[in-house]
C-alpha cells in the first residue's frame, strides 16, 4: 500500500512543491508553481483556507475510496468462489482505480492522509464480509447502501465546489463527477442483482448507510 | 499572561502608556491591562527615574521618527483589514484607550508606494537583525531592542512583538526551515538534472538532519534557552507546526509518497530522531560535534533496522500462515474430511 519513490520520479514536479507551504513566519514561500504536466487536479492556490478546504476534501474522498476498497475485499473474501464473484471483482477493480487516482493526488499535493485509515481498513472489511455472509443478496444490499452514501457525498462536494467557483475547479469537478457516475453505476448494478429481495434489506440498508455517513462525518469533523 | 504583564511593566509605566498611545506605538493593551499596568507602574520599584526618562525620550524619538519615516508605519490599521494577515501584528494598535489625538486610520489606499514595506516585513527585518545580538543578550527582548536601534528605530519598537523572545525564536526556526527546504529543493534539482547521484534514504535523512542542526551551531550556547522558550505553552502550537512542516519537507524530498499509516510512522520516527539529536547536540563538546553526528547515524540505523525487521516479521508471518493452511488441508485430505459424501 505504501509507495516509496526515488527522487527521480519527481521530474513531474518542477522545482518546488505544487502548493505553497504553510507555517512559515517569514513569508517568502508564497510562490505558486504550475506543474510540468499540464493537467493539475487541484488548482494551485495561495489562500490558506481554500487550501485547507481542498486538502480536507481530498482526505475524506481518499478515505472513502479506501473504505470502499476494503468493503469489496471483504465481500470477495466470502463470496470469492461463487457465481457473483466476477461482478464483485469488476466493481472492486473500479474502486481500486479510484483509490489509485486519489493516492496520486494526495502524493502530488502533499495532502496528509487520515489517521483513521487502519480503522476504516478493519471496519470496511468487516462490513463487506459480514454482509456477504448474508448471501449474495446481502452483499448487493450492502453495495447499494454504500454506493448511495458515496454518491450523496460526492454530490454535496460537487455542490460546494460549484457554489464557490466552477471555473477554477473544472478539473476537480470533472474528476468527482466521473467518480460519482461510477459509483451510481455500482449502485444500479447492485439493484439489478436482487438487492431488494432480502427481507433484512431495510435494516441492513440503513445500517450500511449509517455506517458510511458516520464515517464521512467523523472524517469531516476530526481530520481537519 | 501574568508573565506578559510583568514584562511590559518593566518597559511601560503609567505615563509611558499614555505616551505610547499618543505616539502611535504598536502596543496591544486591552482596557483591563492598561489599568493593571498603570497600577503596577505606580507601585513598581523596578523603574528608576532614569529609565523612565530614557523611555520617554525613546518614545518621543519614535514620535518624530514616525512623522518623517514612512517605513515605520504609524499603526497600519489598514493592514488589519487586509485579508490573510495572520501574524500577531494583525491586531496591532487596537488599544481601547480613547485618548488618541493624532491617530487617523490609514485608509485602504494610503501609502502604497512600491517601496512600501509591510509590517510583517519590517518585523522580519528586525528579527533577522536581532539574531546577531543573540550571543550577547540571549534570546530576549534586549536582543530585539538592540537590533531595532541598529536599524535606526527606537528600542521601544519591541512593543511590536507581543510574544517577545518567542517571536525571535520562532522567526529563527522558520528561517532555518526555509533555508533547509531551499537546500533540499536545490539538491533535488541536481539529481533530476543528472548532475548528482540520488542518495539512499538513510543517508539522505542523515544529511538533511545534519544540515538543519548545523544551522544551530552559531547559537548553540544559548540554544537551551531557545528550546525552553519554544516549550512555553503559548508557543507550543507554533513550534509544533514548524517541526511538523520541517519533517514533512525532509520526507517529501527523501521521496516518501505514502498515503497510508506509514505517512505518520515515518514522520513520527524522524521527529523523534531530530529531537533527541538536538538534545545531544546541546551538551556535546566534541570537536565539530562529532559525537552528535555519530549519535544521529546510530539512531537512523536503528529506525532502518526496525523497518527491515518489521518487513521480515510480516513476511515470516505470512509464510507461517500459509504453512499452517497447507498442513490443515493435508490433514483434511488424509482423514478424508475433504471428500463429499
Amino acid at each position: 500500500m505504501h509507495r516509496f519513490v526515488r527522487p527521480q520520479l519527481m521530474l513531474r514536479d518542477s522545482k518546488q512543491p505544487l502548493l505553497p507551504r504553510a507555517g512559515h513566519l517569514c513569508t517568502n514561500h508564497k510562490s505558486v508553481v504550475s506543474s510540468v504536466r499540464g493537467y493539475v487536479v487541484l488548482p494551485p492556490t495561495s489562500d490558506e483556507e481554500e487550501k485547507a478546504m481542498l486538502h480536507r476534501m481530498m482526505r475524506v474522498d481518499h478515505a472513502g475510496e479506501y473504505g470502499a476498497n476494503r468493503i469489496y475485499a471483504g465481500q470477495m473474501a466470502v463470496l470469492g468462489r461463487t457465481q457473483i464473484s466476477p461482478l464483485i471483482q469488476e466493481m472492486w477493480d473500479q474502486e481500486k482505480q479510484h483509490l489509485r487516482k486519489f493516492n496520486e493526488i494526495l502524493a502530488e499535493n502533499r495532502v496528509r492522509p487520515t489517521l483513521l485509515l487502519p480503522l476504516w481498513n478493519i471496519a470496511g472489511f468487516a462490513l463487506g464480509a459480514g454482509s456477504a455472509l448474508l448471501g449474495k443478496e446481502g452483499a448487493m444490499a450492502c453495495t447499494v447502501a454504500v454506493e448511495e452514501s458515496i454518491s450523496e457525498h460526492y454530490n454535496s462536494q460537487i455542490r460546494t465546489l460549484m457554489e464557490k467557483d466552477p471555473e477554477k475547479y473544472t478539473e476537480l469537478l470533472q474528476l468527482i463527477k466521473e467518480f460519482r457516475d461510477d459509483e451510481m453505476e455500482h449502485h444500479d448494478t447492485g439493484l439489478e442483482h436482487d438487492a431488494e429481495s432480502v427481507n433484512l434489506n431495510y435494516c441492513h440498508d440503513r445500517m450500511s448507510c449509517m455506517n458510511y455517513n458516520i464515517k464521512i462525518q467523523i472524517l469531516n469533523n476530526s481530520n481537519n | 499572561m501574568i508573565f506578559g504583564i510583568k514584562e511590559k511593566s518593566i518597559i511601560l509605566t503609567n505615563f509611558d502608556v499614555l505616551f505610547a498611545i499618543a505616539t502611535n506605538i504598536h502596543v496591544r493593551l486591552k482596557t483591563g491591562f492598561v489599568l493593571q499596568v498603570a497600577v503596577q507602574g505606580t507601585v513598581s520599584l523596578q523603574c528608576s527615574n532614569v529609565r523612565r526618562g530614557f523611555h520617554r525620550a525613546a518614545l518621543l524619538r519614535l514620535a518624530s521618527d514616525s512623522k518623517s519615516d514612512t517605513s515605520v508605519p504609524p499603526p497600519s490599521y489598514h493592514e488589519v483589514h487586509t485579508a490573510g494577515e495572520s501574524s500577531s501584528s494583525s491586531a496591532q494598535g487596537e488599544s481601547s484607550e480613547d485618548a488618541q489625538p493624532n491617530t487617523s486610520f490609514q485608509d485602504q489606499s494610503g501609502e502604497h508606494g512600491e517601496d512600501y514595506e509591510t509590517e510583517e516585513q519590517l518585523q522580519a527585518r528586525i528579527l533577522t537583525a536581532a539574531l546577531e545580538f543573540v550571543p550577547q543578550h540571549g534570546w530576549t527582548v534586549e536582543a530585539i531592542a538592540a537590533a531595532a536601534e541598529t536599524l535606526g528605530l527606537s528600542s521601544a519598537s519591541t512593543g511590536m512583538f507581543n510574544n517577545g523572545a518567542g517571536d525571535l525564536v520562532l522567526h529563527f526556526v522558520a528561517q532555518c526551515n526555509a533555508q533547509l527546504a531551499e537546500t533540499l529543493a536545490e539538491q533535488n534539482n541536481q539529481v533530476q538534472l543528472g548532475q548528482a547521484e540520488a542518495k539512499k534514504t538513510a543517508e539522505f535523512l542523515k544529511d538533511a538532519v545534519e544540515t538543519r542542526l548545523r544551522m544551530l551551531i552559531p547559537y548553540i550556547d544559548t540554544w537551551p534557552q531557545a528550546m525552553s522558550i519554544l516549550l512555553l505553552p503559548h508557543n507550543i502550537p507554533d513550534s509544533l507546526k514548524h517541526l511538523s512542516t520541517m519533517v514533512d519537507d525532509i520526507w517529501y524530498y527523501a521521496g516518501d509518497r505514502s498515503t497510508d499509516v506509514n505517512w505518520y510512522t515515518r514522520r513520527a520516527a524522524l521527529t523523534g530522531i531530530y529531537n533527541t539529536t538536538e538534545l545531544v547536540m546541546v551538551q556535546d563538546s566534541s570537536p565539530d560535534f562529532e559525537e552528535t553526528w555519530a549519535f544521529l547515524d546510530n539512531r537512523i540505523k536503528d529506525v532502518v533496522n526496525m523497518a527491515n525487521t518489521a518487513k521480515q516479521v510480516q513476511a515470516t508471518g505470512e509464510a507461517v500462515v500459509q504453512g499452517l493452511m497447507g498442513a490443515a488441508i493435508t490433514l483434511k485430505n488424509l482423514t478424508g474430511m475433504n471428500q463429499r459424501r
